[in-house]
């Protein structure tokens, strides 16, 4: 029972993890103070009562099989979406067998019982969602609510959340609708209610028993902080999969890597639309991204005992734009990093070693299955307007994906040349973006750190 | 008259005999010389001058002969000019006549003064030490963060000194310390002197090369250190003693670089700004922006090749924080 009850977790939390981006800092907006789910009442109970027992013979587990061995690798849900036996699940609950069919396998059982190989009809990277097929038919099935596929759900209209948390059986959750996430380049619903793994890819419904949304993720840190993929994207999914026909196991692979790089293009196109507004850091002025979906944090060693020899200013922004691509790799976050650092009794030899120091701890991480080695550039940059703009010494290190040709991680750091005991030392981290999007983005980071004011 | 003189393995004399036309030498007790050597013959050699007047060895039919150090050929008899050496058993001799012309006197010149600069090397060995410590150093100053390095430094030059002067001791003879304590300074500051000029020329040149290959300079000096002790322990045998050197510098240097091709090959480069430097040290002139992303495009195209490698297998510095999973 441990081990399942193990290796269900590890099927959730990997959504969790693709979902939250540090666990060190509450990088997602604080919780509304929402009312807590009402203690059951009578009507409220009875709803979710008929609720359940309508949505149950439409609720799948899906569980994700190793080939030779035949044990059970991940666990999530999913539910029918058509007569003909579609099913919607997420992406990262068919993940695994996505990316290497010749290992893993898909496997559904139904509350009734039986269970059966599923297909991998379709998938949606960007929304982490995917199609999936039984060999049944006949079956009854959900259809989507229309006020949540138009997006007009009121805040507070109560949801039921159901899966197969932890492989301890099909469970019905109630919940509250809070809205879109403010702070997410993806959409996605803040829903107030208990998420736990193995509920990943379950349906999210209205009293009416209708789809609103697709459970996908909660806060790791927060209480009954949960996350829903919105029902439109579903909805969209499922016409297009009709559209295009059932996908072969061997093309999910191209398939996530188009995805991914169409996704990383349309990313970068509205970070470029959105501009960048101007920060000042001590004589510097910076480059910050004006798009909202940048969640911004700042820290100073000043206070620090004992008294530090040199004062870092640090701010931070990062997209919670993070997309979850496999158990090892998650992609597509965008980092801003600017610290003004002086020095307070270093001397100028001293201050150099301090600012090497800064950002050391902070490179690449990831396994090398999935990504190369970094391989790194390192310049002195001059400015075209040396009264307007600072020198620079550029340190360019990328790494490319190996499963997805053209997509790469990239840390652009630079760190200004111009004074002996102050500098400003700025970072740039892009994960999966294509390499003409990050040359673009860095072109326009480190050409917009100039003086604060001309001298 | 003569001299017989028996030398050691290093040809320095041990005992000297007088002897008069004609001299024996052997094991038993009836000759002018006796060897105590097991493998000389009770009477091995017989000495003396020929009908020319020149002295001459003879075998006086032992096992195992009588060689000259000149050749490996056993010999019957040898002419004996004052410097050649005779082989018996295992035992070497030098026959010398009283006409051997020595060499003249040789002046005594002033004392070398060598410990004032061995005291000034090293002053300036700790001074230099505790200078790159005080450069790197970025948080509260303590005393400890320079005592325990300091004596590490001078640790490791006595230990490093008292071995070449053991080695020196057991195969000449002479301890040489003071020479071997100036060689072991000079090279501590040659060390020195090379990887700040490494480190600060990286920075200047931009060239992440140079700190990287430091390691091959440093094999290089290290090899030309022991080179110059073997070399102050004598100058027999240079060219063997350079290339022995030389070999171990070149295996070291075979290692260090399949070692750095591994791990850049599974962990690749680092992505800080490593080595800051003030940015007066700057040399290299500076690029423009664009030609920097331009340049970029290089590095693309490597990590493109690198792709299509399978990772290597997991070696025992896997730097991957989750690879437990």
């Amino acid at each position: 029972m441990k081990r399942i009850a193990a290796f269900a977790l590890a099927g959730l939390l990997a959504s969790a993890c693709a979902w939250a981006q540090g666990t060190d800092e509450p990088s997602q907006p604080p919780p509304p103070a929402a009312a807590p789910p009402a203690a059951a009442s009578v009507p409220l109970s009875s709803t979710a009562e008929a609720v359940y027992s309508d949505a149950r013979p439409r609720l799948l587990q899906v569980r994700t099989l190793v080939q030779s061995a035949g044990g059970q690798a991940t666990l999530g849900s999913a539910f029918l979406v058509s007569a003909d036996g579609l099913a919607l699940t997420n992406y990262h609950v068919v993940s695994q067998y996505a990316l290497e069919p010749s290992t893993y396998r898909l496997e559904y059982l139904a509350p009734d019982g039986t269970s059966g190989p599923l297909k991998l009809y379709a998938i949606d990277v960007a929304n982490d969602l995917a199609v999936v097929q039984l060999d049944r038919s006949s079956l009854p099935y959900f259809t989507f609510d229309e006020r949540a596929v138009k997006g007009d759900l009121p805040k507070g209209e109560r949801l039921f959340a159901m899966g197969n948390p932890l492989d301890l059986g099909f469970t019905i959750v109630e919940g509250t609708y809070n809205g879109l996430v403010d702070k997410s380049y993806n959409e996605r619903i803040h829903f107030s209610g208990a998420l736990n793994p193995g509920m990943s890819g379950g349906p999210t419904v209205t009293t009416g028993g209708r789809v609103a949304g697709v459970n996908v993720a909660k806060q790791i840190g927060g209480d009954l902080v949960s996350f829903l993929v919105p029902a439109r994207h579903a909805a969209a999914l499922l016409a297009r999969a009709r559209t295009n026909g059932p996908m072969t196991p061997e093309s999910a692979r191209a398939e996530i890597g188009h995805q991914l790089a169409s996704w990383q293009t349309a990313l970068y196109a509205a970070l470029a639309a959105r501009g960048f507004r101007t920060a000042t850091f001590g004589p510097y002025a910076v480059p910050e991204s004006a798009a909202t979906w940048f969640s911004c944090w700042s820290r100073t060693n000043a206070g620090e005992t004992p008294k530090p020899r040199a004062i870092a200013d640090q701010t931070s922004c990062s997209t919670q734009a993070s997309l979850f691509v496999a158990g090892d790799l998650d992609t597509g976050a965008i980092d801003l990093a600017h610290a003004y650092v002086r020095s307070v009794d270093l001397n100028a030899f001293q201050f150099a070693t301090f600012v090497s120091d800064l950002y050391r701890y902070e490179g690449f991480s990831g396994r090398r299955k999935r990504l190369t080695p970094a391989r790194c550039q390192e310049d002195f940059v001059r400015a075209d307007d040396p009264t307007a703009r600072p020198m620079l010494r550029v340190v360019w290190c990328a790494r490319a994906y190996r499963d997805f040709e053209g997509i790469y991680d990239v840390v652009v750091s630079a760190v200004t040349q111009d004074r002996a005991r102050e500098a400003l030392v700025s970072r740039l981290s892009m994960r999966g973006a294509s390499w003409d999007n990050a040359q673009a983005l860095a072109r326009e980071f480190l050409g917009s750190i100039g003086f604060a004011s001309a001298p | 008259m003569m001299w017989i003189e028996v030398l050691s393995r290093h040809h320095e004399v041990v005992g000297r005999y007088r002897a008069g036309d004609e001299a024996r030498i052997g094991r038993a007790y009836d000759n002018d010389v006796v060897l105590d050597d097991p493998f000389v013959a009770p009477h091995h050699v017989r000495i003396a001058r020929d009908e020319t007047g020149a002295l001459v060895a003879e075998d006086l039919g032992s096992v195992n002969g009588l060689y000259t150090t000149e050749s490996n050929a056993r010999v019957a008899r040898v002419p004996l000019d004052g410097q050649a050496i005779l082989r018996v058993g295992r035992t070497l001799l030098r026959v010398r006549a009283p006409e051997f012309a020595v060499a003249p006197e040789r002046a005594v010149g002033p004392v070398a003064r060598v410990w004032p600069v061995i005291a000034a090397l090293s002053v300036t060995v700790i001074v230099l030490s505790a200078l790159t410590l005080w450069l790197n150093e970025t948080h509260e100053p303590q005393p400890s963060r320079y005592f325990l390095p300091l004596l590490g430094v001078v640790v490791v030059v006595l230990v490093w000194t008292t071995g070449w002067t053991v080695l020196s001791r057991i195969f000449t003879g002479v301890a040489h310390f003071d020479l071997h304590l100036l060689i072991a300074l000079c090279g501590l500051l040659a060390f020195f002197a090379f990887d700040e000029l490494a480190d600060y020329g990286s920075f200047a040149l931009s060239s992440r090369g140079l700190a990287d290959y430091a390691y091959v300079g440093n094999w290089i000096l290290f090899a030309m250190l022991c080179f110059v002790h073997l070399r102050a322990m004598g100058p027999r045998r240079g060219p063997l003693k350079a290339g022995v050197v030389a070999a171990i510098a070149a295996a070291a240097i075979a290692a260090q670089s399949v070692s750095r091709s591994d791990e850049s090959s599974t962990v690749g480069q680092q992505s800080y700004l490593q080595g800051l430097k003030p940015p007066v040290f700057r040399l290299k002139h500076a690029q423009a922006l664009d030609g920097f992303i331009g340049d970029t495009t290089r590095l693309k195209e490597s990590l493109d090749k690198a792709r299509l490698t399978p990772p290597s297998s997991r070696g025992w510095f896997d730097s991957d924080p989750d690879s437990d999973e």
